[in-house]
């Protein structure tokens, strides 16, 4: 049976605030045990080939913009505009265009963003006030997103 | 002077920018690789504990921290005084080669394949990884999964794929499991598959690449890589060996702080990468290149079945080594080969399960010396302690910066090749940007964005007037 949710976490966790994604892949792996996750520093091709045995990829990110603490989400469809290089800085969209050219699939995706307010090297390794509080709105979010998204 | 920018150089890990210098009649009479970014690890790692430095170095850049994690812990070794266990070696062995793997797949699938399969005079819009992707989708496919392996093989060993950990002073923190070595070894024959098939298409196209091969930093030079008893290619045990372009050893058995009598560092008013030279005979006649190239003039065999059967078929390119540096890509598929298959060797040798994977001790030196082959080339960290075991001074030398006199040079041979300044072509720049690319050169210390900045070329005549500009 094809797996059917993939979470992809990504960031610096020395940065920061930009280590949000990487701590709610830490936590979401203990409230879903079956969900296969990944935990990663930045996006890179590679995950292309894993994301095509999916059928929904939820994208886990850390943002400077927008109201501190605050979670949005965003619907992602291939987009193969920012995809020049794919070596550096890859945007989710571009993976799911690589995906859809290689694999002549793309599962459904979406974005989760959580706003941070500190992105400089800290010794401590925490997230500000903000980001954490955009962390516990993730973990609450994600396991119910995951059930409206009905397998195709 | 008229002068020509490429800022920045694409497809390269870094960032850097090409000048070109013309004349009134637009012909070109000098060009320089400058790299704009800063790295200041050496400085900053002053007062450290020496056994943090492994972990440290292996920060210092998002491609290659393994190459700097190993070659610390080397000089880690070395301060120590310990022999490793012999499993830890062979461990540590192992990650090198995924290593090399996994750069070389990045270097040649995803940075110079746009060039190769669409050609150096096509649109830059579509000259990428992406264009590859909709063109040539098997062998996106191939390049993917074979850095794939790679990064698996690390993120395996090391516990993540950009800085792992696992390499320690003394050996590697905790042994391979039975389940680690079977997985990696179920995974080896696609990964020759593919690089197999990429070399097999690769020595297909070079009749069509003439005009690089003779112009890509095509000229004599001495090489610089790590040999052994043997002669066999060596990536993590020996000495330091210099040959002249006619395959003579110019000098042998370098080890320990011996470097320092045999290359020089020299500092540049108009980059921030160093340039080594050979020092008995100075900057001026002492260029030397590092890296697959240079390894493989090194070696006169390479160990494993199949990579043998190649680098014989490479040598056949020249008469003694190879000169031009366009081959830079065919030797790291080479590489790869060899690094596969000796990777499978390793996990078949039953002492590659042992327990015994780390020595301890404290520090027996107040010097401490690590080298390598990273796949960009020779790495070497040099490290002094007080007594309290903490750094007073770091030293490291990094393949480009040795590479650094020879890209110049070949950015300047290829400049007054393909460069006519009157009217800017984006092929003719884009060989430029390609012979710097040919030698891989890794300009990081953190993290960058490579081909995310806009490339802007201005040709501005000798009253200042901008004569021709593109961009992209």
């Amino acid at each position: 049976m094809v797996p059917r949710t993939l979470l992809i976490g990504y960031g610096n966790t020395l940065r920061g605030d930009d280590a949000l994604g990487p701590m709610a892949i830490d936590r979401l792996r203990t409230l879903l045990p079956d969900v296969e996750c990944v935990s990663c520093h930045q996006l890179g091709p590679e995950l292309a080939g894993q994301m095509a045995a999916f059928q929904f990829v939820l994208f886990i990110d850390a943002s400077c913009e927008g109201e501190p603490g605050t979670v949005s989400l965003q619907p992602l469809s291939p987009d193969g505009s920012h995809a020049a290089s794919l070596t550096h800085h890859v945007h989710p969209a571009a993976l799911l265009e690589l995906t859809q050219t290689l694999y002549d699939r793309a599962p459904r995706a979406m974005l989760v963003t959580g706003v941070g307010t500190s992105f400089d090297m800290h010794e401590d390794e925490k997230l500000s006030e903000a980001a954490n509080r955009a962390l516990g709105e993730i973990c609450r979010l994600v396991p119910g997103l995951l059930q409206s998204f009905p397998a195709r | 002077m008229p002068t020509i920018t490429i800022d920045p150089i694409t497809r390269i890990e870094g960032h850097s920018k090409v000048t070109i210098q013309l004349d009134e009649n637009g012909e070109v009479q000098g060009a320089r690789f400058h790299v704009t970014q800063v790295r200041g690890f050496e400085k900053l790692c002053e007062g450290r504990p020496f056994t943090e430095m492994p972990a440290l170095m292996a920060r210092i850049c998002g491609i290659c921290p393994t190459s700097h994690l190993l070659a610390s812990s080397k000089a880690c070794d070395d301060i120590m005084a310990v022999r490793i266990p012999e499993t830890a070696e062979k461990l540590r062995r192992i990650m090198n080669l995924a290593q090399i793997t996994q750069s070389h797949a990045l270097s040649f699938f995803y940075l110079s394949a746009p060039d190769f399969l669409l050609g150096m005079d096509a649109d830059p819009e579509e000259r990428n990884i992406m264009g590859v992707v909709r063109k040539f989708p098997q062998m996106a496919r191939d390049g993917i999964k074979l850095r794939q392996f790679g990064q698996r093989v690390l993120e395996m060993l090391g516990g993540k794929r950009i800085h792992p950990g696992w390499i320690v002073p003394g050996g590697v923190s905790h042994p391979l499991q039975a389940d680690q070595r079977d997985a990696i070894l179920a995974e080896i024959p696609e990964a020759i598959r593919i690089t197999r098939s990429a070399l097999q298409w690769f020595k297909g196209q070079i009749e069509n690449f003439r005009a690089e091969v003779r112009s890509f930093a095509n000229f004599p030079s001495m090489f610089l890589a790590m040999a052994n008893d043997t002669n066999e290619f060596s990536a993590y045990n020996g000495w330091l060996r210099f040959i002249d372009s006619n395959l003579n050893i110019v000098a042998d058995h370098i080890t320990g702080t011996d470097y320092l009598n045999y290359i020089g560092e020299s500092c540049n008013d108009d980059s921030y990468l160093k340039s080594t030279y050979y020092k008995p005979l100075g900057i001026a006649e002492g260029m030397y290149r590092v890296g697959p190239l240079a390894r493989l003039n090194m070696c006169q065999s390479a160990g494993t079945t199949l990579a043998d059967e190649e680098l014989a078929e490479f040598r056949e390119l020249e008469r003694h080594s190879v000169l031009s540096s366009f081959y830079y890509h065919y030797a790291r598929l080479v590489e790869i080969l060899f690094s596969v298959e000796r990777m499978q060797t390793l996990l078949n040798d039953p002492e590659i399960l042992g327990k015994n994977v780390r020595a301890h001790a404290s520090p027996n030196n107040f010097e401490g010396v690590g080298y390598l082959e990273a796949p960009r080339g020779t790495l070497i960290h040099h490290y002094k302690i007080d007594q309290n075991g903490l750094i007073e001074s770091a030293n490291m030398v990094i393949a480009t910066g040795h590479n650094n006199l020879a890209i110049n040079h070949g950015v300047f041979q290829v400049a007054r090749q393909f460069v006519k300044g009157n009217k800017l072509e984006q092929g003719m720049l884009n060989r430029v940007e390609a012979v710097v690319r040919a030698f891989d050169p890794c300009l990081s210390c953190s993290t960058h964005a490579a081909g995310e900045m806009a490339l802007d070329i201005q040709l501005i005549s000798s009253d200042g007037e901008v004569v021709d500009r593109m961009r992209r």
